[in-house]
């Protein structure tokens, strides 16, 4: 236990002092930043790029579109980068044989597993947070008149998204030892859970489904209800696939 | 009983058959030298005993504990040198030696204390910047420093001055000696120099197995020729004694070169006192007697022919 957080601690400091913490808050920041004001000047983009005499009559922007940006962005962009950023933390760590030294030092295997994993929803949680109260503030100060629900519930399901996928990052980087190899089967089931949304009968239960129905949320055409059994669903891979990581980091031979 | 024991031990890697029944026994208070060629197994052996690598089969013991792959307890007997140590770049020599007290459970003070004295021992006290812009050596030698945090019973050195130059290399072989007291220490390396500068035991790994290891001493001494080194202060005197009727028969072999006289007994009755005696028949005092050692090159030819 100790192990652990003095490894999340030097996971941490790293991340300070390598400027990836920075990297990443900055990128959300920007996105928080872009998708009220997206909303808010689109129909202006859109008004000037038309040739005169045209005239093409777009809806006013409301807290909806600022949503609907936030969720395009944070859901593609967002996941995208974090995804990339984090990646070689396992793998860099073993090519260089940083770790090894450590482990000699009676430092356990899984402490490294539950700490870096901790550090990668830390830093999710983190910049996601960050991007969701820019963009709230804005849609506030920007579309003070509408009103959305769910807004906090909503946030809530992409973030599980996001933990859901990191799991699937780590277990994908203990089982290939690269991280070409973690981004490639990251990939692979983010185009596996896509696939699998084909089949009306599983979008109820696919964790892509938190990522991809939030608006509908917003808009109330969804109830919450509709996302608990994907919940449930992402909660029992990230259990299964954190566990799968630790036993097969015992036994990789390093 | 030795701080490390090896059985009968087996490794190979796909069909590749790396260590073939390796028994190995340091004793305590050893500066044990590892010897063989690049791809002998020497890594190989240390990393399976730090539970690092599964080994095929055999046991290992670590002052009579049994290593297992995969756990960590009997590492905390072991320092380990990795042969490229490797840290990380953006901390200090100091919250490096932090971080690997803090992991292997040391309390702050101690950790203070003993890092400030280690990085005194390795010439490292004055390096406050991070280890970004270190030099091959002073990796080296934060490396040992490091590896003794723990007051380890066994330090294990993989190759410690293979890729450093010769004042790095002094540097090392120096600290290594300094600690020699406390701490056994194995030492693998294909620079026998090295090995014959600071090891008083010896093993030559040779296709998975051991095939000569003892003391430095007792190997010398077992694989003594009965030959003989005369330097005379001229040529003229050396072309004398080598002349000498006596020493014209079969079990003895002259050779000159200059002033220096080289003499092979294949007769083990017949010693130094031969030539001594001879010498003194003959009025002639050398500059230099010497009995010729075995040098650890020659064995270590030999061994792995």
């Amino acid at each position: 236990m100790k192990n652990y957080f003095t490894f999340l601690k030097k996971e941490l400091l790293e991340s300070v002092r390598t400027y990836k913490m920075f990297i990443l808050l900055t990128v959300f920041l920007l996105l928080g930043i872009m998708n009220p004001l997206i909303a808010k000047l689109t129909p202006e983009i859109v008004e000037m790029a038309m040739p005169a005499g045209m005239d093409i009559t777009v809806a006013a922007p409301t807290a909806m579109d600022s949503w609907l940006q936030f969720y395009k962005n944070v859901g593609q962009i967002g996941v995208f980068v974090i995804v990339l950023v984090l990646s070689g933390m396992l793998s860099a760590e073993l090519s260089k044989g940083t770790l090894i030294n450590l482990l000699t030092k009676g430092l356990s295997r899984s402490a490294v597993i539950f700490a870096k994993y901790t550090y990668m929803i830390l830093m999710w949680t983190a910049g996601y947070a960050l991007s969701y109260l820019v963009t709230w503030g804005y849609t506030v100060f920007l579309f003070p008149k509408d009103n959305a629900s769910n807004v906090l519930l909503s946030a809530f399901f992409l973030w599980v998204f996001g933990v859901f996928l990191l799991a699937v990052l780590m277990l994908g980087a203990v089982l290939s030892g690269n991280s070409y190899g973690g981004l490639l089967i990251t990939g692979g089931v983010f185009v596996i859970c896509m696939l699998l949304n084909m089949f009306p009968a599983v979008h109820k239960f696919n964790p892509l489904t938190l990522g991809s129905d939030n608006v509908a949320l917003i808009q109330n055409t969804v109830k919450p209800g509709a996302f608990f059994p994907a919940v449930g669903v992402a909660g029992v891979i990230v259990v299964l696939a954190i566990a799968g990581s630790v036993m097969l980091f015992r036994k990789k031979q390093l | 009983m030795g701080i490390l024991e090896i059985d009968k031990l087996y490794k190979k890697f796909g069909s590749h058959e790396v260590i073939r029944g390796l028994d190995m026994d340091i004793p305590e208070h050893s500066i044990f030298g590892f010897v063989g060629q690049n791809g002998a197994g020497k890594t190989t052996t240390m990393k399976m005993v730090l539970g690092l690598l599964k080994p095929d089969s055999g046991t290992i013991k670590v002052c009579g504990e049994r290593v297992t792959y995969g756990e960590t307890r009997t590492n905390h007997y072991l320092g380990y040198l990795p042969d490229v140590p490797e840290f990380y770049d953006y901390m200090t020599p100091m919250e490096y030696l932090r971080l690997c007290g803090e992991i292997t459970g040391l309390p702050k003070e101690k950790i203070r204390k003993k890092s400030e004295e280690l990085l005194s021992l390795v010439g490292l006290e004055n390096h406050k910047r991070k280890i970004t812009g270190f030099s091959r050596g002073m990796k080296q030698r934060l490396g040992i420093a490091q590896a003794l945090l723990n007051e380890p019973r066994l330090l294990i050195c993989d190759e410690p001055t293979s890729a450093l130059d010769p004042i790095g290399r002094k540097e090392i072989l120096d600290i290594l000696s300094a600690i020699k007291g406390k701490t056994t220490v194995i030492f693998s390396t294909h620079i026998l120099s090295d090995v014959e500068r600071i090891c008083d035991h010896v093993a030559i790994l040779n296709r998975g197995q051991l095939t000569l290891s003892g003391s430095l001493a007792e190997i010398k001494m077992q694989y003594r020729h009965n030959g003989y080194i005369i330097e005379f202060a001229g040529e003229k005197e050396a072309s004398e004694f080598a002349g000498i009727e006596a020493l014209k028969r079969p079990a003895v072999e002259v050779s000159r070169d200059r002033a220096v006289v080289t003499v092979m007994i294949s007769d083990r009755n017949v010693g130094g006192q031969f030539l001594i005696s001879l010498l003194s028949e003959k009025r002639m005092v050398p500059m230099k007697f010497e009995i010729m050692e075995p040098t650890l090159e020659s064995l270590f030819t030999e061994a792995v022919k």
